[in-house]
């Protein structure tokens, strides 16, 4: 009895916040809800297994890597964000998004109690790219829409893009040198 | 008095952009903030130069003065706060802040018809001690002054 009331009380109080990654690109600091983070990666220890891809349409996007026979594409976050080429160090695999996303650093990992809607006064893209804004510590943080890296377009674009490439792939090795 | 009149004929808080002052109606300013932290991160959205946390509310802060004085202005410290309207109908607000210098004053007059040639966010004038003062649109002045330019990307950084 005693335990299951402590159990409750520990439901309640993980039902009221939510936890966060805080990472950092450049200067800025952004949180994204920790079950949306599959894996962080070193930039080194992917670079292996990355495979290059230019595609105009989408410049955000300059890799692809295969993780678990699924396609992540690997979107710049200077560039989605529009903010000054950092030199990012590790890279956020999505959960059930089939993104990662280049980051400088993570900050730490938070408990936030509410995200607040972004104010109608936003009306760009930001209201793609944010769930909402969490006030932590006297600073206002957005609080990043995993889905809102890449538009399902984009994902179509870079799907063709990438098979594409298996296929010169496949026919580079079937070819004898 | 009827009631057209007393309608045109009620209060306005008086504010100060640059070196030009402005009307806005009384009815809708909520409060005159302090110089408080001015948060920014990246968005798309011109003239919101961050948000500021007032009572427990993250409000969006539109930076107005280049729309009416052609230039940015360092002397602006305080919020005003008004309530800007949103929606089909404007049936749903959302407080706003527009930077001020701090010296705001309440003044109660006529409002005249807009000059002509004024800019579509000049609701009209007060005759106000010898001054012609412009009477504000928020609505129109945000949206006007809020266009979206989707290449561009705000890169401030956070202000103290």
């Amino acid at each position: 009895m005693k335990i299951a009331a402590q159990d409750a009380t520990k439901a309640r109080r993980s039902r009221s916040t939510e936890a966060v990654i805080l990472f950092c690109i450049g200067t800025q600091t952004f949180a994204i809800a920790a079950d949306a983070v599959q894996e962080i990666r070193s930039t080194d220890s992917l670079a292996t297994a990355a495979v290059e891809m230019e595609l105009a349409e989408v410049p955000k996007v300059r890799h692809l890597v295969e993780r678990s026979h699924r396609t992540y594409y690997v979107v710049s976050g200077c560039a989605h964000f529009g903010l000054r080429a950092t030199r990012p160090t590790l890279v956020l695999i999505l959960r059930q998004i089939r993104t990662a996303v280049l980051v400088d650093s993570i900050e730490r990992m938070a408990e936030i109690p509410v995200v607040h809607a972004l104010p109608q006064a936003f009306q760009g893209a930001e209201r793609h790219w944010y769930r909402g804004l969490t006030y932590l510590e006297d600073r206002v943080i957005p609080v990043i829409k995993p889905d809102g890296f890449l538009t399902p377009q984009e994902f179509a674009r870079l799907d063709r893009a990438a098979k594409s490439i298996e296929a010169r792939h496949e026919l580079e090795g079937a070819v004898p040198a | 008095m009827s009631a057209a009149e007393t309608l045109a004929r009620k209060s306005w808080v008086l504010l100060h952009v640059g070196n030009r002052r402005f009307a806005l109606p009384a009815e809708s300013v909520m409060e005159l903030a302090p110089p408080v932290r001015l948060h920014n991160f990246p968005h798309t959205s011109r003239f919101i130069a961050g948000v500021i946390v007032r009572r427990g509310r993250i409000v969006p802060v539109y930076d107005v003065a280049p729309v009416l004085c052609g230039r940015e202005s360092s002397v602006h410290r305080f919020y005003l706060i008004a309530d800007r309207a949103f929606g089909p109908g404007h049936d749903a607000g959302e407080a706003s802040a527009i930077p001020v210098n701090g010296e705001c004053e309440l003044a109660t007059g006529e409002m005249q018809p807009p000059q002509e040639n004024a800019p579509p966010y000049f609701a009209g004038t007060l005759a106000i001690e010898n001054e012609n003062i412009d009477v504000l649109d928020l609505q129109k002045l945000v949206t006007s002054a809020g266009r979206i330019d989707p290449g561009a990307t705000n890169h401030a950084e956070p202000r103290p």
